[in-house]
């Protein structure tokens, strides 16, 4: 059973590898079309985001007392922000993207995981765009002479980290599109869990680290780790600690086996469902 | 029939009638009524679309699958395209399967001509070097030179439909799926698409093609297969199936006309089960032929004796116009009638009348107090299948000739001249285009 299934997760893979790409593309194409600064907004959407938190904690309300000392707030919102955008954009795609593409799921047959996975890819232009101006803000800062920025050789292990959370992405993504499909509601409850979710992942307020209850709670998202890791890796220069680590990859890795299995098992029912 | 290129294996498709659960509180509504009743299995709420359809389809083969609205066909196709599982049965396609289920799904309105080409190309399962290969060709066809760059949201619904059948009908595909496509579009449109599908035929393509246009199946298929109801009513060559196909949608015409008559139009002691037709040795007839007698049999039941009854069947064309009035009163018969059920039967020599459907009613009068005792609506159909070769109301015999005597008369066309054509009377001919057959 397991050797026929992922027989036919690759065949499904390799046989709609071009229309992902189409998909994808159509996705992009579409979402910058009629925009003016077009792609741009990869960078925008982060960035102001990034003021916002930084002008929230700094400004308005002083919050030195939990807010990071050993590098400048708004780097540390920023490489937060980044691949968070990447994950909720991803997520917040993947599950209307049966959905909206009711005409193609009633019409025309191909593997259906080609929606979400091409959310996904859409959203991973976005974090790579966004992902190369984090170069150009370590620049500004170890310019003003606030701190200093270094290239680390650990950066080789961030590649590993956008796959973990990649998998997480497209496992939740498939079992989100797949309720969506069945249960109109998920999208809502997604859209609201996403806003909560930011804030027990240490995107743009670290976690507390005493041995509390919420804190124990909290440690359990594998998002913490994911996050944590970009940090460790690009801005520290070392590798992210092992075992949260080690179990954001487990995790990840078991929610797309079981996303994927279920929507697999459960696409035929799509187009008279929808 | 060579090896099969589809399969189509007893299979049923049942859908339900109800909403799926739209929102989670339905859900624990509904949960909450199976575990309070019980599990139940929910048979009742669903309807067969497909009822144990079962044919083959040889490669190479063009098929045509007509019916009544609702009958099923489009599920059928979606069953061949994988797009739902069966129920029951199997679905076999050998080699690689194109649909154009609908024109241009998948197009996005945003995008311009050209993207969308690759788009729907990449949908339909080519490569992009496949479709960039073909790309002239395709832009050719659908004759959109000057319009690839703008947004197809702009595009008017012809040159959707020509760019949309273009970009399908490019797929290399063994065994392609075409549900009535072509009705967008126009005259000269259609013909090349007609054209085109002909052409892939020929080069070993197998077509399956849906559609409301008798004519463009007829031109095209070499079988046909006619659904009515989810079942196959018939199945075989073109020209028969028009007449089955028009004996199924004037049935399910007359379905629908029923609940509508029984309430308001009972106005007698009488009433109406059934009107049927047969041939002279009693066969049932569910189409005619032109120009033959028929028998129509009428079953009737009145609920008191009626000593002098005039019986009436009047006889309408589609379109509403008063094509035949026959009144047993005014041929001079009339009727003892007892009460129980009753067989009016009336035999027509030589039914005149060109193909179509058309309907009839009846009507019945007590002649000694005048009153009405029945009348219904046009509701009884019959279908004349001449195969398409005559147009307007009536059929004639006819001879056709063409020579140099000026003779006109008897004499003109009694000579058996080489150059004369005669066209028997449309029975059962198996060729259906040509409308006619030369004689020495």
């Amino acid at each position: 059973m397991p050797a026929v299934c992922a027989k036919s997760v690759a065949s499904a893979l390799s046989a709609g590898c071009e229309l992902l790409w189409s998909l994808t593309s159509r996705d992009v194409r579409v979402r910058y079309k009629h925009s003016l600064l077009g792609i741009a907004w990869a960078v925008l959407l982060p960035f102001s985001m990034m003021l916002v938190f930084t002008f929230v904690f700094t400004r308005a309300i002083d919050a030195r007392s939990i807010l990071p000392v050993d590098m400048p707030y708004a780097l540390y919102a920023y490489i937060g922000l980044v691949p968070w955008t990447f994950f909720a954009a991803g997520l917040s795609g993947c599950v209307n993207s049966l959905v909206a593409n009711r005409n193609l799921v009633t019409k025309v047959y191909f593997p259906r995981e080609v929606f979400p996975l091409s959310c996904v890819a859409a959203s991973f232009l976005d974090f790579c765009i966004a992902m190369s101006v984090l170069a150009g803000l370590m620049i500004y800062f170890d310019r003003s002479g606030a701190w200093r920025a270094a290239i680390h050789p650990t950066l080789l292990f961030v590649p590993i980290i956008i796959t973990v959370q990649v998998a997480l992405t497209i496992g939740l993504g498939m079992l989100a599109a797949m309720a969506n499909l069945f249960y109109r509601d998920v999208r809502q409850i997604v859209t609201v869990g996403i806003q909560l979710w930011m804030f027990v992942s240490g995107v743009v307020v670290p976690i507390p680290g005493d041995g509390s209850l919420l804190a124990r709670l909290i440690s359990l998202n594998p998002m913490v780790p994911i996050i944590a890791a970009y940090r460790d890796c690009i801005v520290y220069g070392r590798l992210p600690e092992a075992l949260p680590f080690l179990y954001a990859t487990l995790l990840s890795v078991l929610i797309l086996v079981i996303g994927w299995i279920w929507f697999r098992r459960a696409s035929y029912r799509f187009a008279e469902c929808i | 029939m060579s090896h099969p290129a589809v399969e189509f294996l007893q299979v049923s498709k049942r859908f339900r009638l109800g909403e799926n659960h739209g929102s989670l509180r339905d859900l624990v509504v509904a949960g909450a009524r199976r575990i309070l009743g019980g599990a139940r299995r929910d048979e009742e709420g669903t309807f067969l679309a497909v009822d144990s359809v079962d044919f083959r389809v040889g490669s190479g083969e063009a098929v045509g699958i007509i019916g009544p609205n609702g009958a099923g066909k489009s599920t059928v196709l979606k069953l061949l395209s994988r797009i739902l599982r069966p129920d029951s049965g199997a679905v076999r396609v050998h080699g690689r399967l194109a649909g154009l289920i609908e024109v241009g799904a998948g197009f996005h309105g945003d995008l311009t001509g050209r993207e969308n080409i690759f788009l729907n190309g990449a949908i339909l399962g080519m490569s992009r070097r496949e479709i960039r290969r073909k790309f002239d060709d395709i832009v050719a066809f659908a004759g959109l030179e000057s319009f690839l760059d703008m947004p197809v949201k702009r595009y008017s619904s012809g040159m959707y439909a020509r760019l949309g059948f273009s970009v399908a009908s490019h797929v290399d595909a063994d065994v392609l799926l075409v549900d009535e496509v072509l009705s967008v579009g126009d005259a000269v449109f259609r013909l090349r698409c007609l054209d085109r599908m002909r052409r892939l035929v020929r080069g070993g393509t197998t077509l399956i093609f849906v559609t409301h246009d008798l004519e463009q199946m007829q031109s095209i298929c070499t079988r046909t297969i006619v659904l009515s109801s989810g079942r196959v009513a018939y199945e075989g060559p073109p020209g028969d199936a028009v007449g089955h196909y028009l004996s199924a949608v004037s049935r399910t015409h007359c379905d629908r006309t029923t609940d509508l008559a029984t309430s308001g139009h009972q106005v007698g002691s009488a009433e109406v089960f059934s009107v049927r037709f047969c041939d002279l040795s009693g066969n049932h007839l569910s189409w005619i032929a032109p120009r033959s007698s028929v028998v129509m049999d009428v079953q009737l039941r009145l609920s008191r004796f009626i000593a002098n009854c005039i019986l009436e069947v009047n006889l309408r064309s589609p379109s509403g116009h008063a094509v035949l009035s026959l009144n047993s009163g005014r041929d001079g018969v009339r009727f003892d009638c007892d009460t129980g059920v009753q067989h009016l039967r009336l035999r027509i020599n030589d039914l005149p009348l060109s193909g179509g459907q058309y309907f009839w009613n009846v009507r019945a009068w007590d002649a000694d107090t005048g009153a009405c005792e029945l009348d219904t609506p046009f509701r009884y159909p019959m279908v004349i299948n001449e195969n398409g070769r005559a147009s307007g109301m009536i059929s004639v015999e006819r001879e056709w000739s063409l020579n140099s005597d000026e003779t006109v008369g008897e004499a003109g066309l009694g000579r058996t001249l080489p150059s004369q054509i005669a066209v028997a009377p449309t029975q059962s001919d198996d060729a259906a285009c040509e409308p006619c057959s030369a004689e020495a």
